[in-house]
C-alpha cells in the first residue's frame, strides 16, 4: 500500500530533518500553503512528529532513514542474496506478517520478504498491539515454505531469537538477552519481537510467516503507548542508531539461513546457543496463560524449548506456551 | 567406563527430561548434563506436569470426521481475545478453512479443516493445553 502521493512528497522533502519554510514545501508540492498545512497536520497518525518555528518552517523532530531494497540487497551476503526471492517495501502496510500471510495462500514464493516504514496495525501475540510509526523501526517478515507439517517446526521461534541477536552483535551491539520464546532485551527492557505464523496441512507442507520488530527509534510520544518496559537502539547506542537498510540486512543474513536449514538441523542446533542468551534463568515470574497465573522461578528451557518453572516446593513445570513477566 | 555405556547414557538422558546424570562405577564416575554452565539450582525432581486434560471421549460412535492436534500447545478458537471464533458448532466449512489456532512457544499455527462439511462438536475449550493428537472438532 501506498501512501497519498502528497504526503509521500512532502515526508521526502522533510525527511532530511532540517527546516522547510511553508511557502518552499508548497512550490515543491505544486499546491497552496493552507494544504501543505492541512497535510503537516495529519503526519502525527503515522507515528512522525513536526515542530513548527515561526520564521524557520517545518523539520521532522527526527530524520528519516528510508528504506531501500536496492541497499539491503548490497549489503546482504551470497547465501542470504540466493535464499532471497523478493524483496518488497511499502511505506504503509496494515501489518507485514498479514501481508505475507495473504501472499502465502497465493502461491507467493519461500523467501519472499515484507518490510514497511509504518504499519498501521502491527501485532504481536495473540493480537496485541506492536507500535511501528514511519521509519521508527525495523517491521520485516519473511514468508518460508516447509515440506512437512508443523510439527517439525517445533522451537523455529527460539532459533529465530537466536538469529536475531547474532544479527545485532555483528552490527556491535552488546549485552543483549531474550526472554522466553524469543523477546529481545537490553537491560530488562524490551527491544524487539518475533512472531512466526503457520498455515497449511497438519502433516503435509506448510507456510511459515516470521515477522520481526525492532525498535530503532521511538518519540517519547509514541512510546506512551506501549505498555511494558521497552528500549530502542537509539537509547541503547547514545543516539548511534545503525542505518535501518543495514540492519534489515544483517537480519535476514541470520533468519534467512535459519529458516533454510530449519527442516534438517531443528531447535537442537541452536539450543546452547540459546541458553547463553537466556535473561530469565533464576529470576522469579508470573507465567499468564489464558485465565490463570503461575509464578515461579525460571529453570531454564528443556531440549525441546519449553520453559521450565520451579515451584516453591521444588517441583518443576513444563511450558509451552504463555506470557511471561518478571517479578519485581 | 565403557564408551558405548556412556553414549547409550547420553541417548537416555536426550529421551528424558533430565537436566543431569551423574554415575560411580568403583572409582570412576561420570556426570552428564544438557546444560553448559551448571544449572542455576540444585538439581530438583522433574515432574512434568503439563496439566493436560485427558481427551475427550471423542469415539463414542460419532460417525464423523475428526481433526486432531498436530502438535502440543495452547488451543485457541480466534485470532485475539475477544475476537470471534473461526468456527462455531453447526457451522459450515471448506477444506483450508481455519478451525483455530495453537500456539508453541509463540508459533501461531492456523489448524485448517482438512475435510469439507458441518462442524457438529468442538472438543476443547479455548486457551486450554492439548496434547499431540487430541481430538478438537468433528466434521461431518
Amino acid at each position: 500500500m501506498e501512501l497519498p502521493e502528497i504526503k509521500k512528497k512532502l515526508l521526502l522533502l522533510l525527511a532530511d530533518g532540517e527546516f522547510h519554510s511553508g511557502t518552499e514545501l508548497a512550490a515543491n508540492l505544486g499546491v497552496s500553503r493552507s494544504a501543505v498545512w492541512k497535510q503537516l497536520q495529519k503526519l502525527p497518525e503515522l507515528g512522525v512528529d513536526i515542530a513548527a518555528v515561526s520564521g524557520k518552517g517545518y523539520r521532522l523532530e527526527k530524520a528519516i532513514d528510508w528504506l531501500d531494497a536496492m541497499l539491503i540487497e548490497q549489503a546482504l551476503s551470497e547465501t542470504s542474496r540466493a535464499l532471497l526471492a523478493e524483496l518488497e517495501i511499502h511505506q504503509s502496510i496494515t501489518s507485514t506478517n498479514s501481508h505475507l500471510m495473504a501472499r502465502a495462500q497465493d502461491h507467493a514464493a519461500s523467501g519472499t520478504v515484507c518490510l514497511a516504514e509504518y504499519q498501521a496495525a502491527g501485532r504481536g501475540r495473540r493480537g496485541r498491539e506492536w507500535i511501528s510509526p514511519l521509519g521508527g523501526n525495523i517491521s520485516m517478515s519473511i514468508l518460508w515454505r516447509f515440506q512437512q507439517g508443523p510439527a517439525v517446526l517445533s522451537g523455529l521461534s527460539l532459533a529465530a531469537g537466536v538469529a536475531a541477536i547474532r544479527a545485532l552483535q555483528s552490527l556491535d551491539i552488546k549485552g543483549l538477552g531474550l526472554k522466553w520464546p524469543n523477546d529481545i532485551y537490553w537491560q530488562g527492557k524490551k527491544l524487539g519481537g518475533i512472531l512466526v505464523e503457520v498455515a497449511g496441512e497438519a502433516n503435509g507442507p506448510c507456510s511459515v510467516v516470521l515477522g520481526i520488530g525492532l525498535n530503532v527509534y521511538l518519540s517519547e510520544r509514541e512510546a506512551q503507548n506501549i505498555t511494558q518496559a521497552w528500549v530502542d537502539l537509539q537509547g541503547i547506542l547514545n543516539g548511534a542508531a545503525p542505518p535501518r537498510n543495514r540492519l534489515a540486512a544483517a537480519l535476514l543474513d541470520e533468519l534467512l539461513p535459519v529458516l533454510a536449514g530449519y527442516e534438517k538441523r531443528g531447535l537442537q542446533h541452536y539450543l546452547q546457543e540459546w541458553r547463553s542468551y537466556d535473561c530469565m534463568s533464576g529470576r522469579s515470574v508470573t507465567l499468564h496463560l489464558g485465565q490463570n497465573s503461575i509464578t515461579g522461578v525460571v529453570y531454564g528451557i528443556d531440549a525441546d524449548g519449553m520453559l521450565l518453572l520451579k515451584h516453591e516446593d521444588g517441583s518443576i513445570q513444563v511450558f509451552t506456551s504463555g506470557e511471561v513477566s518478571f517479578n519485581g | 567406563m565403557d564408551i558405548r555405556k556412556i553414549k547409550k547414557l547420553i541417548e537416555i538422558i536426550e529421551e528424558s527430561d533430565i537436566a543431569e546424570l551423574e554415575i560411580s562405577e568403583g572409582e570412576e564416575s561420570v556426570r552428564i548434563s544438557r546444560y553448559s554452565s551448571p544449572p542455576p539450582v540444585a538439581a530438583a525432581p522433574l515432574v512434568a506436569a503439563a496439566a493436560a486434560p485427558t481427551a475427550p471421549a471423542a469415539e463414542e460412535k460419532t460417525a464423523g470426521h475428526v481433526v486432531k492436534s498436530p502438535m502440543v500447545g495452547t488451543f485457541y478458537r480466534s485470532s485475539s481475545p475477544g475476537a470471534k471464533p473461526f468456527v462455531e458448532t453447526g457451522q459450515s466449512v471448506d477444506v483450508g478453512d481455519t478451525l483455530c489456532i495453537i500456539e508453541a512457544m509463540k508459533i501461531l499455527n492456523q489448524i485448517e479443516a482438512d475435510k469439507s462439511g458441518t462442524v457438529t462438536q468442538v472438543l476443547v475449550e479455548d486457551a486450554q493445553p492439548v496434547e499431540y493428537n487430541q481430538p478438537l472438532f468433528i466434521i461431518e
